[in-house]
């Protein structure tokens, strides 16, 4: 086990930078997704600390030493790949002891490593397969047995469960969050599902465009978004976002006012964006007239979209409301869950 | 889904593929059925498809004539030789242009590439020129060398480049991280994974060493140095005619061994093919 750090890591191609310049410190035992927009740069990331990219300048230590200049076999890490990388023509046995195999360690250690990592993680009858006669979810344990038999100081997810069908990214998603309960080895995993995310992560790290957005665990993150992006990418479905200026009984945008808390009112005459989570959203009678576009019943609750001015706006209800698409509906706030962005910059205002 | 045909639709295509045939099939059946016949009917009119007496003493004559047993020998060892060489070269070769980022890698592999543009007819007399002044001449080391390293082998490693390219990079990013150099690699994950390709290789490139001709007839002048498809043209009775009967025997001798390859690779080589892009 070990800590991993990012000092100032930038990866440049030409003239064109990936990674701005990264500071990061990753704890001992912790498990951290690295989540993001396609193209944020959190592969690249991740391949840096694995020692699959050059790293352009800045520093990456694992456990305290710099491996800017070591081989991938000598940084003591473990990488699950987005499509598996198992090796089409060796069975699920010497794919999971192939990296032993060529380390020197004895048959017998070997053999008792493998069907150590193959009870962990179910596979222990399909030790004589080859990949091609396993499932999808199949491999995708294969692939993290591979990692896990040799006991790295770091395990490197990278989209592990992008290729697997909804109700099996949801087990193999706790598959994975119990192993690391388990092993308690430090585990850092690159996703673009917020919802991966938010369920597994110790800490996340929201990226975009090569920079850090903001980093935290994942409640601090959905909670307080550090700006309009990260409280954009956070939560499932979407924040909303209102835009208009500030007076004193609430933020006014085309014709209506909507109700603000009372630190509000320091930002008087300003541009501001509130942001409102679909679940704090409501239906009563004192709230804005608003146009619903769109009723999805999930039975254990209701999502509804409605016009409200010139915003449509997504709502999330525990109750099962009897609305149809076209009617009218009255939309209230929590005020008290409203976030505030500055018009600007989208930094957030407290 | 396929439609079904129609029995009659069947019959109809069935029908045009067995025309088709025809003139695939029947050089082949002519070859062999001749060989049985005495000379005389071989240029009956009209032409027997089945021999009306089988003469099974030209396969004889054929040992007896020639020095047929320590040609097919020389065939033999020098494709096999060959095919061994070319497929060690142009996998390593095929793998390093398309795996190995170095200088150059496109323009170099360009400048290989264009080998193949040029005929053996213009090379050859140069060739003989180096070789002469080698002392190889008269001997075997020509018709491995050129192969090994002229167009065959600039053919073979296209295919290999085509098909390690289509390899996932991350089964060698797996490997790097499982701690492999860059040789092991190589040899325990891309190598093992292209066998398709590399049968296909070693089909192309044995079928071209067995069926030289121009080579031989240019660098080896005895007998029982000869190669195959030298030692056909060789059957000829006092006035330099060819004994049709018995060069037709040989010829069938000299088809079976690349008749029987075939069949048995039929399937790696059609898979080979298809991974190159390539048709046959």
């Amino acid at each position: 086990m070990a800590e991993v750090t990012l000092t100032n890591t930038r990866k440049s191609y030409g003239n064109v930078d990936i990674i701005h310049g990264i500071d990061l410190d990753i704890e001992d035992g912790q498990f951290v997704v690295l989540v993001g927009p396609s193209g944020c740069g959190k592969s690249t990331l991740l391949r840096m600390v694995a020692g699959l990219e050059t790293i352009s300048s800045g520093e990456v230590a694992i456990g305290g030493r710099v491996v800017n200049d070591i081989d991938p076999k000598d940084r003591d890490i473990a990488m699950v790949f987005q499509n598996y990388a198992l090796y089409p023509h060796m069975t699920v046995a010497t794919n999971m002891g192939f990296s032993l195999e060529h380390r020197g360690t004895s048959k017998s250690e070997i053999s008792e490593r493998v069907n150590w990592a193959a009870g962990i993680l179910g596979l222990t009858p399909l030790l004589d397969r080859y990949p091609r006669q396993l499932s999808g979810g199949q491999r995708q344990r294969v692939a993290m047995g591979r990692a896990i038999v040799r006991s790295p100081q770091v395990f490197l997810f990278d989209e592990p469960l992008s290729n697997l069908d909804a109700k099996l990214r949801v087990v193999m998603r706790g598959e994975i969050k119990a192993l690391h309960d388990k092993l308690r080895t430090t585990m850092i995993y690159v996703t673009h599902d917020q919802v991966e995310a938010m369920t597994m992560a110790d800490k996340i790290v929201v990226l975009n465009a090569g920079r850090i957005e903001q980093s935290g665990t994942p409640l601090e993150l959905y909670d307080r978004p550090a700006n309009r992006f990260v409280a954009g990418f956070i939560g499932s479905p979407a924040m909303n976002f209102i835009s208009g200026k500030v007076h004193a009984d609430g933020l006014a945008v085309s014709g209506i006012t909507i109700p603000l808390p009372e630190k509000a009112k320091k930002y008087i005459g300003d541009d501001v964006t509130v942001g409102i989570r679909p679940e704090h959203l409501t239906v009563e009678e004192g709230g804005l007239a608003a146009q619903v576009l769109l009723v999805e019943p999930m039975g254990h609750e209701t999502q509804i979209t409605v016009q409200l001015a010139d915003n449509p706006i997504t709502g999330l209800f525990r109750e099962r409301l009897a609305l149809q698409a076209g009617s009218g509906v009255k939309i209230g706030f929590k005020t008290e869950a409203l976030h505030m962005f500055s018009a600007k910059d989208g930094h957030r205002l407290e | 889904m396929k439609a079904e045909l129609s029995p009659r639709a069947k019959v109809m295509v069935y029908g045009a593929m067995c025309v088709l045939l025809i003139p695939f099939v029947f050089p082949t059946w002519w070859m062999v059925t001749s060989s049985f016949k005495p000379v005389s009917e071989i240029f009956a009119f009209p032409p027997r498809l089945i021999p009306d007496s089988w003469d099974f003493t030209t396969y004889g004559q054929v040992f007896t004539l020639q020095p047929f047993a320590k040609q097919y020998w020389n065939s033999a060892y020098i494709a096999a030789i060959v095919t061994v060489g070319t497929m060690g070269i142009s996998s390593m070769a095929g793998y390093a242009f398309a795996r190995i980022r170095f200088p150059f890698a496109n323009a170099i592999f360009m400048v290989v590439l264009l080998g193949l543009l040029i005929p053996s007819e213009v090379t050859i007399v140069p060739l003989f020129q180096l070789f002469l002044k080698l002392g190889m001449v008269n001997t075997h080391w020509p018709l491995i060398l050129v192969p090994i390293f002229g167009a065959p082998s600039v053919f073979a490693t296209f295919v290999m480049r085509q098909f390690f390219i289509s390899l996932p990079a991350e089964l060698e990013e797996a490997a790097r991280v499982d701690g492999l150099s860059r040789f092991k690699i190589f040899t325990k994950i891309a190598l093992p994974l292209s066998r398709p390709a590399l049968a296909s290789v070693a089909i192309f490139t044995f079928l071209h060493s067995w069926n030289l001709y121009l080579e031989p007839i240019v660098f080896l002048s005895s007998a029982d140095k000869f190669t195959l498809p030298q030692a056909l043209t060789q059957f000829t009775d006092a006035y330099g005619g060819p004994m049709w009967n018995i060069q037709l025997a040989a010829a069938t001798l000299t088809a079976l061994p690349v008749l029987i390859v075939f069949i048995i690779a039929q399937k790696h080589f059609v898979e080979g093919l298809a991974h190159t892009g390539l048709k046959g």
